[in-house]
């Protein structure tokens, strides 16, 4: 809700729930307002404005169009954000940016960038191209257990690799082929 | 060759914990389920495929399961009044009904942070029934009072519509009882003895002079239906859970 309120610039939204919820006493953001038609009172949420939002994209064109994933929130965010940053795994052409099964039209007018990087998800899922590479998770989450096994990680994967293309070799991640 | 029956073949908890959730779902109901929930979608697509033919299902992961702009069309349902039933689960679950999904200890110092409650306060009170499923009953779990409360079994918000109605373990089935709005034990799985309930919940529950029955949710015909056309869509919809529950 915070999101929709983002996108439409509200000051608060009314959200349904949390009333009695212990977040009451610990979200000190989360404050109530009586409704002036009912007299019922709400639980009232600050807008979600992020200054930039990144998404990753199934395609997208120069002048700024994509689609992407419709499970996910990524067209209210992109709607929401001051800027918005579109990582894409394949450029096309402005006409072909259409909407496949489960998969939403974002227009241009919300984007601010595109950047072309083919399999630029991993290690998490580009759903429909690629899955999320577990074993690569189940690394990362060992090698996050303490600061040794981090900074061997990042060494490895992060700085080690001269780009993305070193780095999806190092991952040994052969990526997903359009269907 | 006689076809296999369940008592010459081994039901795994999983399945029984599907075969009981299953049969609290009715026909015509609108059934959705949430990120990380295999055994509630197991459930919803067996009760549609045996005795509820009429219920929507809104199986989040599921490629048949469209959604035209994002997941917080699914919370947009639930506040429309459109979901009849979801599924909640937590790290702590207490006698009046409370979940905890958000950490363990004192909140400024917890010894396990979560990633959170997520919609859960909100779905709690918005869907008819709210039914908890977990893959473990032990007293870290079933606990006198949580930690921290995410989502209530029933309180007076004006925009309640709902609440909890049961709770599905690899042990037994619990109901909660709206009137003394706290859980009470209800059914006992097959195998499974009143004491180990007794023994591995931190709370009273109400058994009293009640005689608690043991139903097995499963009969031939929907454990093959189970393993059949549920396990085919479960291998799309949860590939890990369906290789851990019916092999690769």
């Amino acid at each position: 809700m915070g999101l929709q309120a983002g996108v439409h610039n509200l000051p608060f939204i009314p959200v349904l729930g949390f009333m009695h919820s212990d977040l009451m006493k610990v979200r000190r953001d989360l404050k109530t307002v009586r409704d002036p038609y009912s007299g019922n009172e709400y639980v009232v949420v600050l807008p979600i404005i992020p200054d930039v939002a990144i998404i990753h994209a199934a395609r997208g064109s120069r002048s700024g169009e994509i689609t992407t994933d419709a499970t996910r929130n990524d067209r209210l965010l992109a709607m929401a954000a001051r800027k918005t940053i579109a990582v894409v795994e394949e450029l096309v052409e402005p006409e072909a940016v259409l909407p496949r099964r489960q998969e939403v039209f974002v227009a241009s007018v919300h984007i601010d960038a595109v950047v072309l990087a083919p399999n630029g998800a991993h290690p998490t899922a580009c759903p429909g191209i690629y899955e999320t590479d577990a074993a690569h998770i189940r690394e990362y989450v060992a090698a996050s257990k303490d600061e040794q096994g981090f900074a061997a990680y990042m060494e490895k994967y992060i700085f080690g690799p001269a780009d993305h293309d070193r780095y999806l070799e190092v991952a040994n991640f052969r990526g997903g082929k359009q269907s | 060759m006689t076809k296999p029956t369940i008592s010459d073949q081994t039901v795994h908890p999983p399945e029984v914990m599907i075969g009981a959730i299953s049969r609290l779902l009715r026909d015509g109901e609108w059934v959705a389920t949430g990120t990380l929930s295999p055994i509630p979608a197991a459930a919803a697509l067996l009760a549609k495929m045996t005795h509820a033919p009429r219920m929507t299902t809104l199986i989040y992961g599921d490629p048949d399961f469209r959604l035209s702009e994002g997941f917080h069309e699914l919370f947009a349902l639930a506040q429309q009044g459109k979901i009849d039933v979801f599924f909640l689960s937590g790290v702590q679950i207490d006698k009046g009904g409370s979940i905890n999904l958000s950490m363990l200890g004192d909140y400024d110092r917890p010894t396990v942070r979560l990633p959170g409650g997520a919609g859960s306060s909100m779905l709690s009170a918005l869907v008819r029934r709210v039914i908890i499923f977990t893959t473990s009953h032990n007293r870290r779990l079933f606990v006198p009072k949580v930690d921290f409360v995410n989502a209530t079994a029933a309180d007076d918000a004006p925009w309640r519509r709902g609440g909890l109605s049961h709770v599905v373990t690899p042990l037994c089935v619990m109901a909660f009882d709206g009137t003394k709005k706290e859980i009470i034990l209800e059914s006992l799985f097959p195998g499974v003895s009143l004491e180990e309930v007794i023994r591995n919940t931190g709370f009273d529950l109400c058994i009293g002079e009640r005689t608690i029955p043991t139903v097995n949710p499963l009969t031939d015909e929907s454990l093959a239906i189970l393993r059949g056309p549920v396990q085919e869509r479960m291998r799309l919809i949860y590939p890990q859970f369906a290789a851990s529950v019916w092999g690769s």
